[in-house]
């Protein structure tokens, strides 16, 4: 409505809408800003200002074409967290400040089997460039979170089996990194650090018992017992892509027969449909059934059926509050929860009276890289604010 | 899945004097398909890549879109059939804006004037299909990064349609952050269904985002791979010749 008051609720639209380009960019001069919003320089430079005073955003001062600019981004005095999430086939960073309002990420697609070396050095750049582009240095960083697909050793903190990630075992991936940022690293299964992204900021908040399910190139699970990862001895736990699915299999990547993965890896999903739908990458198979492809719902439902039994086992085992499921996979919705739920509601014990609930996550694709931000405040113990 | 390919080429041949740049190559794009053109210099990628935009004309050989026989006698009739091409150079004009360079060549106009508006709004949608991180398309080019720059040229390949993309080394001399966007974008062009052509030297990139893997050596065709499966030792091999298809 606008009205006599209609002053003020300009200035607050044009402030978010403000707010709103400083986010989506991390890092933008005030130039850049009047083009990006439309808004006049002048109304810019006051809205800034008003930001300023109310410590929401910083100014720095930088160059742009030879040219003096002042470099607005979100206020992150305290010091910056750097949370990295090294999938099976793509890279995300994600640079917070303590109160883990994103300040910038950036995805980089990987190929499979990447090498260690050179994930490891991109990781480092690309963590240095998103960086420098909200006008900060290394020096800033208080602590680095890694999110990899393979069990993590706790104490030695580097990938124990050798087939899991090509070329990654007993290599400590967090000196490396350590080495080239100059910051503290920690390193950790990813499935751990997406339980502990939606234990925080998503939709296993509240609960202490949790079982997560990350479905993706390949399927594992973080467990949360008491209000903490369990990640036991040897850092397997949770591993539910190497527990037997059928006697009879083939060999698994691990050595073992028969693996859940070998089951519903991305591989085996594409396979089943290289007769009928010619080849696909796992992101098309997920897109068609989502768009109502038969052939591709039924491979992602029967997906489900087989992760359904292994997680409804756990479940009895573990007795958690709840289970959330995430990873790509889940974007499917309920074509591959749905045969979840079934499993887990045909084992007794845990469907009596107020039946176990297995629920989407909320944080998508970013539940690991989120998860390794709160791991990074939580290892390095700084005062995260929340 | 009968459809024939997006594009075919069989038995194609091209000679600059005594250079035999392409010997009897077979080459194939489909719909929603990336493929990698990687070999080393001088292997043939680039005069492959010309062929496809009718920069050159093959000595023999001939070229199929989507089933029907074609031969592209100039740059423009393999532009209006839908075949965008982003060379090396990536050919933007400094000093013209975002908006200008999309469009250059092929404004858009209304009744004889510049419908500039219209053209800011359709290169705003752009940017966004790709995920630019490009401030405004009123930016001059001057000011942008490198890894900005190729986003430009890759949007520009989005004007009028485009059914196929050739895009020769996009991520040479980009920084990481800039070749994520740029991986990230060709990407997003093959989820719109188009067929891309990706010719580069790293072998990393290429098997991020490719479905194949097309080796040429010494203008021949040296092996065809699966990018998801097959292991860079195979590619580099057929790279460097340790392993031949032809004697």
């Amino acid at each position: 409505m606008l009205s006599s008051g209609s002053q003020s609720a300009l200035r607050e639209a044009n402030s978010a809408r403000l707010l709103d380009a400083v986010r989506r960019f991390g890092g933008i001069t005030q130039v850049e800003l009047a083009e990006t919003t439309g808004l006049s320089p002048a109304t810019v430079s006051t809205i800034v200002k008003h930001l300023l005073a109310a410590g929401v955003v910083e100014t720095r001062t930088t160059t742009r074409s030879g040219r003096r600019a002042q470099l607005v981004t979100l206020a992150h005095k305290s010091g910056l967290l750097v949370g990295v999430h090294v999938g099976m086939r793509a890279l995300q960073i994600a640079i917070s400040d303590l109160g883990f309002t994103l300040l910038g990420s950036q995805t980089l697609p990987l190929p499979s089997d990447h090498r260690l070396d050179t994930t490891l050095d991109r990781t480092a750049l690309l963590a240095v460039e998103l960086i420098e582009g909200l006008g900060s240095t290394t020096s800033e960083i208080l602590g680095v979170g890694i999110g990899v697909p393979a069990p993590i050793d706790p104490r030695a903190g580097t990938v124990r089996d050798q087939g899991l990630m090509k070329g990654w075992a007993d290599v400590p991936i967090a000196e490396v990194v350590s080495a080239r940022l100059n910051a503290p690293v920690a390193v950790d299964n990813d499935c751990n650090l997406a339980a502990l992204g939606e234990a925080r900021f998503g939709a296993a908040r509240g609960f202490k018992d949790v079982l997560y399910v990350h479905s993706s190139y390949g399927t594992g699970a973080g467990l949360i017992v008491g209000g903490d990862l369990h990640r036991g001895p040897r850092g397997t736990a949770g591993e539910i892509g190497h527990v037997l699915a059928d006697p009879r299999g083939p060999i698994c990547r691990c050595g073992s027969r028969g693996c859940l993965d070998t089951l519903v890896g991305a591989q085996a999903l594409i396979d089943s449909l290289r007769i009928s739908h010619g080849p696909l990458s796992l992101g098309d198979l997920l897109n068609l059934a989502s768009s109502g492809d038969p052939g591709c719902r039924q491979v992602v439902a029967d997906a489900g059926a087989a992760i359904g039994v292994a997680v409804a086992n756990l479940a009895v085992a573990l007795n958690p509050q709840i289970v959330i499921v995430g990873g790509e996979l889940a974007e499917t919705d309920d074509v591959f929860l749905d045969p979840i739920r079934g499993a887990v509601n045909r084992r007794v014990l845990i469907s009596r009276d107020d039946a176990l609930e297995v629920r989407r996550g909320e944080l998508e694709s970013f539940a690991a890289v989120q998860g390794a931000l709160a791991f990074a405040a939580d290892f390095t113990q700084v005062p995260g604010v929340r | 899945m009968n459809a024939p390919p997006l594009l075919r080429m069989h038995h194609i041949s091209k000679s600059f004097g005594a250079v035999q740049a392409l010997i009897d190559v077979d080459f194939e794009v489909k719909h929603h398909e990336i493929v990698a053109l990687v070999g080393d210099n001088a292997a043939g990628k680039s005069t492959l890549a010309r062929v496809i935009a009718g920069v050159h004309q093959p000595d023999s050989g001939a070229m199929y879109l989507n089933g029907e026989r074609v031969q592209f006698l100039r740059t423009s009739v393999a532009q209006a059939r839908g075949i965008a091409t982003v060379f090396q150079g990536l050919a933007l004009a400094e000093n013209l804006d975002v908006t200008a360079n999309i469009f250059l060549g092929r404004e858009l106009k209304e009744n004889g004037l510049l419908a500039e508006e219209q053209m800011e709004t359709l290169a705003r949608g752009f940017l966004t299909r790709l995920n630019a991180r490009i401030p405004s398309p009123r930016t001059p080019v001057a000011q942008l990064s490198a890894g900005q720059r190729q986003c430009v040229a890759i949007a520009r390949t989005l004007v009028g349609e485009p059914q196929l993309i050739v895009l020769d080394e996009p991520t040479a001399s980009l920084s990481v952050a800039q070749t994520a966007e740029v991986l990230t974008h060709i990407q997003s062009l093959r989820s719109l269904g188009l067929g891309v052509v990706l010719i580069s030297h790293n072998l990393t990139d290429v098997r991020a985002v490719a479905d194949r893997i097309v080796v040429l050596r010494h203008g021949r065709l040296n092996g065809s791979f699966s990018a998801p499966h097959d292991a860079y030792e195979q590619v580099i091999a057929a790279i460097t010749g340790a392993t031949t298809v032809h004697p």
